[in-house]
């Protein structure tokens, strides 16, 4: 059983899931960044407080994120068709991916940029600074190691969540746990996808957390 | 005198949960160039919103603000942000950047008026010989003591070669050494290349060290203003009382009945005036509150005396410190 081309599925079910969680998270960030850094500056207490866009967002961010992933891969299908002009395989999984994974991301990246002295962020206004430079350079880079820990929390649940999309034919390490391991009893395998999944978790973990240690330039 | 800063009628109200406060309640004051122009006031008394008006990172409600001649209320966002370069600030407690070095924290203000980054460098190294940090250069403000990291920031200030240093409650969160040592620092400053200062504090120390000028703002208002000597020596209101003295409280009973208030402005010698007095007059005073500091080598202050019950031995002694050209008032009852 232990064949060749078992050890060619499993390896080529890492690769996919490993496609389909980066290039998510990647998604997730282009739409939830912008999002979140919205979040922040349209806040009350925020640069540019506005109201309106706050709520609207706020609202967004959390109906989508109270919906429950495996409905959410459901219910966009037609949106992945029209995106990926199919609704089935790894990189149709991407859109509902992205999709759960951005509100998820603009809270992370509003509660990173939340962290930010306020009087960093005063004393640049105080030389002159424009808000697209308080942005980039004073509140994305003095939360950068918190932004970095909240990127490798993303994965992770993405990872999580590309596993799920196993059970609509989304590909990858979970879908070869479900088709092997749940409809065919092969609990070996399941086995193994299990711990390929734990292993990519720990490395993902792993690396974010060094990463962000090593960037940060507080404690020393 | 060449008016650098004016405020006219500044008002500003905050609109909270328990409804409006009224943070400044009409300030005008006019600081000439060159001056360091000391704020004092009690916590909460408005002078931190104040000192956030003169660039404006707060917008007075009413009543406006002019940085040479120039109304800032009249001018747009980009405008009043090239404005801003001019006008620098310091912090209590500093707002460095923490994930940049002290190099690149002293770049900072160029590299926001767009700079080329070797020569927003270069002129960064000048900066930290002046406030004697070249040795940190690569150094991270988490790895800087608190002083330190002060003389970051006032090399930061000093950057886009400000006409106006806005420093609030900078020495705050300074042990006395440090805060000396910061104070000497920014006068040197003030004279070296004669940049106006604005000094926000609640500590008289710090007015007395370095201040020229010094306005008092209890509750939002502005209470007195004058030079340090006038001020300090002789405070008009209960509030700069308050302030100077620190403790105006009412006295215990009294058994005498008349009270003088000596004012030491300056004007007197080094003699030991009271002593003389009782040694001359061959009676007793009653030292009921005495406050006098040393202000540039010369004592200023204030104090009451209880005089004797005989007449004409009190009569002398008020004639004794007239003639001293000391300011003598006689109090009703020294309770305020």
């Amino acid at each position: 059983m232990w064949n060749n081309a078992t050890v060619m599925m499993l390896a080529e079910g890492t690769l996919v899931t490993l496609y389909m969680t980066l290039v998510s998270t990647l998604f997730a960030y282009i739409l939830g960044l912008p999002m979140g850094i919205a979040l922040v500056l349209t806040a009350k207490e925020g640069l540019r407080p506005n109201q309106i866009i706050y709520k609207l967002l706020d609202t967004v961010v959390n109906v989508v994120r109270s919906i429950p992933f495996l409905i959410l891969l459901i219910l966009v299908i037609p949106l992945t068709r029209a995106i990926v002009g199919q609704s089935y395989g790894a990189t149709a999984t991407i859109v509902p991916l992205t999709l759960a994974a951005a509100p998820f991301v603009a809270r992370m990246v509003e509660s990173s940029l939340l962290e930010v002295d306020k009087g960093v962020i005063e004393a640049a206004q105080s030389m002159g600074a424009g808000l697209w430079t308080i942005v980039w350079k004073v509140m994305l880079g003095e939360a950068r190691t918190s932004l970095i820990v909240g990127g490798t929390i993303a994965l992770g649940t993405i990872l999580g969540y590309s596993a799920m999309a196993g059970a609509v034919g989304g590909g990858g390490l979970g879908d070869i746990a479900i088709r092997y391991g749940y409809h065919r009893y092969q609990t070996d395998i399941m086995l193994v996808t299990v711990v390929l999944l734990v292993l990519l978790v720990q490395i993902l973990q792993y690396v974010g957390t060094k990463l962000s240690k090593k960037l940060d330039r507080r404690l020393k | 005198m060449e008016t650098m800063i004016r405020i006219e009628n500044v008002t500003k109200t905050f609109s909270g949960r328990e409804g409006k406060v009224e943070a400044l309640k009409g300030i005008s004051l006019s600081i000439n160039k060159g001056e360091i122009y000391g704020i004092i006031g009690m916590s909460g008394a408005g002078k931190s919103t104040l000192v956030r008006c003169l660039n404006f990172l707060e917008k007075p409600t009413t009543g406006t603000v002019f940085i040479e001649d120039q109304d800032l209320s009249s001018l747009g966002e980009r405008r009043l942000r090239e404005v801003r370069t001019d006008i620098a600030m310091i912090f209590q407690h500093f707002n460095l950047l923490m994930q940049r070095n002290v190099l690149d924290n002293v770049c900072f203000p160029m590299e926001i008026r767009g700079e080329k980054k070797a020569q927003a460098r270069k002129r960064a190294m000048e900066l930290l010989e002046i406030v004697g940090l070249t040795q940190k250069a690569e150094s991270y403000p988490a790895q800087l003591s608190g002083g330190q990291k002060q003389r970051v920031a006032i090399a930061r200030a000093l950057a886009n070669n400000p006409k106006i240093l806005l420093c609030d409650e900078a020495t705050s969160a300074l042990d006395p050494t440090t805060t000396k040592a910061i104070l000497k620092l920014l006068q040197e400053i003030n004279k070296k290349y004669g940049i106006t200062m604005v000094v926000i504090t609640h500590e008289m120390a710090v007015v007395q060290e370095i201040c020229t000028h010094v306005a008092i703002i209890d509750a939002g208002e502005l209470v007195e203003k004058g030079t340090v000597e006038e001020v300090f020596s002789n405070p008009q209101t209960a509030a700069a009382r308050r302030l100077v003295f620190m403790a105006d409280k009412p006295t215990e009973k009294m058994k005498g009945k008349r009270c003088i208030r000596i004012v030491f402005d300056g004007k007197s010698s080094f003699e030991p005036v009271i002593a003389n007095m009782i040694l001359e007059c061959r009676a007793p005073v009653n030292i009921l509150m005495a406050d006098t500091k040393d202000i540039g080598g010369i004592a200023y202050g204030q104090m009451v005396l209880q005089l004797p019950e005989d007449d004409t031995a009190a009569e002398r002694m008020i004639r004794f410190l007239q003639e001293r050209k000391l300011t003598v008032k006689e109090l009703d009852s020294y309770v305020e």
